[in-house]
């Protein structure tokens, strides 16, 4: 009896110490092996290509597809609630030429596209189709390691506005197709609030405090100005304003490369003499939720409002909506979203044929609605971009503003993390200014960006 | 012994091998995976990934950073999980045996049982969400609160702020477990023989003895099991942290689990981010060892 026992538990060790084995054999077979499966190769063909010349003498007629069965295209983006809705005028254009394609969109921000994406991705799956992100330096990392489709031949990158393409543009190709593109313009403000209270844009700094001490005193005003809150980026956005205004557009740009560093004393004065007595003054609000932010800026809890121009979608009436930039302002911030396909995109050529189309007709349809952004393609048709908008974009010509890169989406990865997070402390403990620029200074990856940039 | 129990005895490792073998590679298989890639460096296999994320000093992603003490967060991932569990552990412990002592006389305890269970069922990332709105100056009850009773100094956003960031989210956090500590201890409670409680009146205990000296005795098996998934749970928290500060301001409430998504969503450094889940694994296995030794002592 204890013979056959002793047997029974052996064989139980044994079988479990050949699944162990097993396992650990194969993981480490995997590990030592995965190197090499990036190199798989797809064989679509896809038909549609765009004539690759200087000219940007590309037909972009999208013609209906072949009749077939129905395929469903599964796409990804950012967008909720309205700015979904927005989107979905889009993908009705493109159902509507294409009967035979239906488009499923599901909303994934930037940040859980990061998190979820690069696992399916590694084990040669990808649930999307067609991917839309804003963080243009994660479709880039994701083309380094072989996960994106080259869209060099679909997309005429010389039919774009430069600095949006290039930010895509890696080892010589093109791996995302850019999309409408919004502005940070400068702060917003309700027409009908400034003219009851007898107030005006300023002209010059001491216009512009004199402004927020007026709003102070207004009844029912919590600050001058609230500070929207999320991960972080409403505040940058605000701080990048500064920066532009005070430092000139080639501080930003230095910025990004790295050949500045947020401790330099430059860096340091703009903040020490502009930004950080307004929130030790009060005139900045605490970080607030930036949609219950929006809500409560146009019930006039306060009265000026730093954002991008998707406010113009948020409000009940564009029409009594104004911004005005820092007095002295010579650029503003700009970027846009782009959509690439995944290299094991399910449907390979009705993704690409949907990214010809997003790139190109898709981005009017897209500026033509309340989204509040306005086409990248320069051969769009201006006068189809939605009233409001439009008068921003005049607005920022007339001003001749230069549209610069964001800091913050520019050097990405968990820096921009570190950035909005630092800010969020200063905003709350404007005396840890040294600390939280040599903390900016210390964590940037200076290689990487100086390289890229 | 019967025949039965012979064959039992002898076929149960067959029985055992299909359970065995789904646990192996959904569980053992991938925590092996991780294993291994926490030592994948860029130049072959080796610790540096383990001594990056152990020396790193962004306050985003610090394990330890405790120089220039004392002073409020951020003091680093490892601890804050820490000063999470101090807090938390003992608190949702005694709370939730407190209040299912106190409950077992009240009319309608099981509909207060189901209210404060409400926050085990809800998703983590809406209860982070609660806690936010919880602790927000303008809509949120514990800022009103203390701005009410003259705590003025707290009559703010706490999760905007490094001094009270993580006290929120803790706070907010044994709103939310002390209703699983109530349920198993209430059940505990509920199993004692009436006869315990009714002899010690009889010889004249009062409320309060009769908790100290008969009830706490008398669960530990059950306050045992609270301890140690409260641990489990402390050490693994992630989704409050996410869903309510992002881990900030300033890094004022990161916790490991955080790190280790920061490692692998944004700086998409695998290696890292296995090393910190390594860390994390090995500190999670400590209650949990204390847990087998102690039902197998039972057994």
């Amino acid at each position: 009896m204890k013979v056959e026992k002793a047997v029974s538990k052996v064989a139980a060790y044994i079988i479990i110490a050949v699944i162990i084995t097993a396992l650990v054999t194969g993981s480490a077979v995997y590990l030592a092996t995965r190197g090499q499966v990036h190199t798989v190769t797809t064989t679509y063909t896809y038909t549609k290509t765009v004539p690759q010349t200087q000219t940007g003498t590309s037909t972009q007629t999208t013609t209906q597809s072949p009749t077939g069965p129905t395929i469903t295209l599964m796409v990804y983006g950012p967008w909720a609630g309205d700015e979904a809705k927005y989107f979905q005028a889009v993908i009705n254009a493109y159902e509507r030429l294409h009967p035979n394609i239906k488009i499923k969109y599901v909303t994934m921000r930037a940040e859980d596209l990061a998190a979820a994406m690069p696992i399916q991705f590694a084990a040669h799956t990808s649930p999307a189709d067609v991917v839309f992100t804003p963080w243009a330096w994660w479709i880039v990392k994701m083309a380094e390691k072989g996960y994106v489709e080259d869209l060099s031949n679909v997309v005429n990158a010389n039919e774009y506005i430069p600095s949006i393409v290039k930010k895509v543009e890696w080892n010589g190709k093109l791996w995302a197709a850019p999309f409408t593109m919004w502005l940070k313009p400068g702060f917003w403000y309700r027409k009908s609030f400034f003219e009851k209270y007898g107030l005006q844009p300023p002209k010059t700094w001491q216009d512009f405090l004199n402004l927020l001490n007026k709003l102070k005193k207004i009844p029912g005003i919590k600050h001058p100005i609230v500070s929207g809150d999320s991960t972080g980026w409403p505040l940058s956005d605000i701080v990048e304003h500064f920066i532009i205004t005070f430092g000139g557009p080639q501080l930003q740009l230095d910025l990004i490369s790295g050949k500045v560093k947020f401790n330099d004393p430059k860096v340091k004065e703009i903040f020490e003499k502009y930004l950080i007595p307004l929130i030790k003054n009060g005139d900045f609000s605490p970080p607030v939720e930036w949609t219950t932010a929006v809500q409560l800026w146009w019930d006039e809890k306060y009265g000026l409002y730093f954002m991008g121009t998707w406010i113009t979608g948020m409000v009940k009436d564009p029409n009594d909506l104004a911004f005005f930039t820092l007095p002295g302002c010579r650029g503003i911030v700009g970027g846009a979203d782009y959509a690439f396909v995944p290299k094991f995109a399910p449907h390979m050529q009705q993704a690409l044929d949907f990214i010809k189309f997003v790139a190109t007709k898709g981005q009017e349809i897209h500026a033509a609605q309340p989204s509040g952004k306005i086409p990248t393609w320069l051969k769009a048709d201006p006068n189809k971009i939605w009233g409001p908008m439009k008068q921003v974009y005049m607005t920022v010509k007339e001003k001749g503003l230069q549209i610069l890169p964001d800091l913050d989406d520019s050097v990405g990865g968990d820096w921009q993390k570190l950035f909005w997070d630092q800010l969020k402390l200063l905003w709350v403990e404007p005396d840890k200014l040294d600390q939280v620029l040599n903390t900016l200074a210390q964590h940037f990856p200076y290689k990487e960006t100086q390289t890229s940039s | 012994m019967s025949t039965e129990i012979k064959i039992k005895k002898r076929y149960l490792a067959m029985f055992l091998i299909p359970g065995f073998i789904l646990v192996a590679i959904f569980v053992i298989g991938p925590i092996i995976g991780t294993f291994i890639i926490s030592f994948e460096t860029p130049n072959g296999f080796g610790l540096s990934n383990y001594y990056d994320v152990i020396t790193e000093t962004s306050p985003t992603k610090a394990l330890v950073l405790l120089n220039d003490m004392p002073r409020p967060p951020p003091w680093g991932a490892l601890i804050h999980n820490l000063v999470w569990t101090a807090i938390h552990l003992p608190a949702t412990t005694f709370l939730g045996l407190l209040l299912a002592y106190l409950l077992r006389r009240v009319y309608g305890r099981s509909i207060v049982k189901s209210i404060m269970f409400i926050g085990m069922v809800i998703p983590m990332v809406v209860g982070g969400l609660i806690i936010r709105f919880m602790f927000d100056k303008y809509i949120g009850i514990v800022p009103n609160l203390c701005g009410l009773i003259g705590l003025t100094g707290l009559d703010k956003t706490w999760t905007s702020y490094p001094d009270t960031a993580l006290i929120a989210l803790i706070i907010g956090s044994i709103w939310l477990w002390t209703g699983f500590s109530l349920t198993i201890h209430a059940a505990a409670i509920d199993s004692l023989p009436k006869t315990y409680i009714e002899a010690a009146k009889i010889d004249g205990a009062s409320d309060w003895q009769i908790f100290w000296k008969i009830i706490v005795p008398s669960v530990r098996a059950a306050t045992l099991t609270v301890i140690v998934m409260t641990m489990l749970w402390d050490l693994k928290i992630f989704d409050i942290v996410y869903a309510a500060t992002k881990g900030g301001p300033g890094g004022a409430s990161t916790v490991l689990a955080f790190v280790m998504w920061l490692y692998f969503a944004l700086d998409l450094a695998y290696g890292k981010a296995a090393a910190v889940a390594v860390i994390l694994t090995l500190l999670t296995l400590i209650p949990a060892a204390i847990y087998i030794r102690q039902v197998m002592k039972r057994g």
